[in-house]
């Protein structure tokens, strides 16, 4: 089942007077319980692809769709209701807000929703990531794959239906990084989710189910 | 997490504030102390003027009271007659109506010491002087009253004799000055001591308070004064202290808006802090909306920032100020309660509330500027 998808998405960048298009038509789609790496040079559109992708940006031509839907012409407050229900993020350098504790960190976007505490789903999540007993450690007593798998539990809090990996292994070694694509991999079933993830990692691609290539803004 | 836990995180906006701020504790503290400073002047220049408005109402106090009631210009008597008095006792009701002959003399010391003082008679005395020594003036039939100064010059004490008139009156008390014009060098005697003079010089009539000196004023110049007609000449000085009081309000305006100032500086201090702080926060405040954190829960946040900014600024100056308070009551009233009272514990409560509103306008910025970044933009730090 497709959760979410582009339909001819054109992006355009508008620089000095000169128009830039980052992504040139770009047809993608993914399903849940798959894990789809999108490789490709720098300076490929890749990242502009995930930003359509987790409705962060929209595009200049073409369609955004989600469970579907057609979100394209969301509003930005519409788009962010979308993204805190819908859709986790895993970043390159994690982005953990330092003066929050590892299970503060994991709640954060449900944090504004007082009506319903997730507390217990946050514990359970790190617990299953393996930071059981991190739960009150700030993220400068962590390491760097203890950081990236607390970002993985907050990218989970909501129960998405698409987490988005910019790069997860990018500051992680080998070893920490393998272990945080078991992760995933683990995650992606039992939570039944799609996950999209930019990589220049071979590795990465080695558990990816499917593999799309970005090359001057267009798939090959 | 624990109760207290619980019940806080009820309100994410300011916890994370609160969070944020502990961050950098350098940035923010100096940031408070600039409000701090500006509550303190604010709230102790109006302290300040409050104090010296009060001291100037209880010297003028006794002269506001008083109304002076003396022979008009179109009087048939060159004094205030017998039947007058009494129409003015009929008129002011409740309020002691004090008739006066007044004149010179020059008293003598033993050792040949002269000083030149004003004579006035008077039969109820205790309504206009307040005895530092000697015996209540209630009564004054036989004997004399003298003011300190005059007898502290001449050597006079309680019981010794002078002379006016050919006549010897016993000193039965010293006075103070009533603080009055001309006031100071004065014999107090019986009014039976000037009955050489048919008429009385002046008529005292002592209200409650300046609002009743005046009622009384008004009274008297419909009941004898009719049209253009002079009968009676009367003074009160309650409109002195009007002026007075006008004057202060200015005064305290006046510094009120030099403390302003520094509380405008201090809000420009914090204008720049939280956009500084925004900024270099540019990434995460993108994370936050990246993962769904709404705009106005973005902007909530950082306005309570601010808002933590003037609050805590705002009661270490309104503490800061009550200090300096006792300190300028102490110096100026001698009495450093009186900082308690309303009129100047209203200027603690301005200044709290000029920091927190400060602290919000200078919030307002920086919190809709990083509500409204792009995500995408934002996330590129």
């Amino acid at each position: 089942m497709t959760v979410v998808a582009l339909e001819n998405a054109v992006k355009r960048y508008h620089t000095g007077g000169e128009v830039i298009e980052a992504l040139a038509g770009v047809d993608f789609h993914a399903e849940r319980g798959e894990m789809v790496t999108v490789i490709g040079p720098s300076g490929s559109g890749k990242s502009t692809m995930l930003n359509l992708v987790g409705l962060l940006d929209t595009p200049s031509e073409g369609v955004v769709r989600l469970d579907g839907r057609d979100v394209t012409d969301f509003s930005e407050d519409e788009l962010t209701e979308e993204r805190r229900s819908e859709i986790g993020f895993v970043f390159q350098s994690f982005h953990l807000l330092p003066m929050l504790t590892a299970s503060e960190n994991v709640e954060l976007p449900s944090m504004w929703d007082t009506a319903r505490d997730r507390s217990d789903r946050a514990v359970d999540l790190l617990r299953r990531v393996g930071l059981g007993d991190r739960l009150e450690h700030t993220p400068e007593e962590l390491s760097g794959g203890q950081k990236q798998r607390v970002a993985i539990a907050r990218a989970l809090i909501n129960e998405p239906d698409i987490l988005l990996a910019d790069e997860p292994t990018g500051n992680l070694d080998q070893d920490t990084g393998r272990t945080i694509l078991d992760e995933l991999t683990r995650l992606k079933q039992d939570e039944n989710i799609a996950i999209v993830a930019v990589t220049h990692d071979e590795q990465l691609v080695e558990y990816a189910d499917r593999e799309v290539r970005l090359v001057d803004g267009v798939l090959q | 997490m624990s109760r207290i836990t619980d019940l806080v995180w009820r309100f994410p906006s300011v916890v994370m504030a609160w969070r944020n701020l502990g961050r950098n504790r350098v940035r923010t503290a100096l940031a408070t102390l600039g409000i701090v400073i500006g509550v303190v002047a604010i709230a102790s220049l109006g302290i300040a003027g409050v104090a010296l408005q009060q001291q100037a109402t209880t010297d003028l106090g006794s002269l506001a009271n008083e109304v002076t009631v003396s022979s008009g210009t179109d009087s048939d008597t060159d004094g205030v007659t017998d039947e007058q008095v009494d129409a003015i006792r009929s008129v002011v009701a409740d309020a002691p109506v004090v008739p006066e002959k007044t004149n010179s003399t020059t008293l003598s010391s033993r050792d040949g010491e002269e000083a030149f003082v004003s004579v006035t008679g008077v039969t109820n005395a205790d309504a206009l002087y307040t005895v530092s020594a000697g015996d209540s003036p209630e009564r004054l039939r036989s004997g004399a009253l003298l003011t300190n100064e005059t007898a502290r010059r001449l050597g006079i004490e309680l019981g010794d004799p002078v002379s006016y008139d050919g006549r010897l009156y016993r000193v039965r008390g010293i006075v103070e000055s009533d603080g009055g014009f001309g006031g100071g060098r004065e014999l107090v005697l019986p009014i039976a001591a000037l009955n050489d003079q048919d008429y009385y010089d002046s008529v005292t009539i002592v209200a409650a308070n300046g609002d009743e000196a005046q009622d009384i004023v008004s009274t008297l110049e419909s009941r004898f004064n009719e049209g253009d007609d002079e009968e009676i000449s009367i003074t009160n000085f309650a409109s002195v202290q009007e002026n007075v009081n006008s004057f202060f309000d200015t005064l305290n305006l006046a510094l009120l808006g030099i403390g302003a100032i520094s509380l405008v500086v201090a809000s420009v201090a914090i204008l720049n802090v939280m956009l500084m702080s925004t900024i270099e926060r540019r990434g995460e405040i993108g994370v936050l909306r990246a993962v769904g954190i709404r705009r106005g829960e973005v902007l909530r946040m950082i306005l309570a920032e601010a808002a933590f900014l003037g609050v805590i600024g705002g009661v270490v100056g309104a503490a800061a100020s009550l200090g300096t308070g006792l300190v300028i009551f102490e110096v100026l009233a001698g009495d450093p309660t009186l900082v308690f009272e309303w009129a100047s514990l209203q200027y603690l409560g301005y200044g709290f509330g000029f920091a927190v509103t400060a602290s919000l306008l200078s919030g307002l910025y920086p919190a809709w500027k990083a509500a409204n970044d792009l995500p995408v933009e934002a996330l590129r730090g």
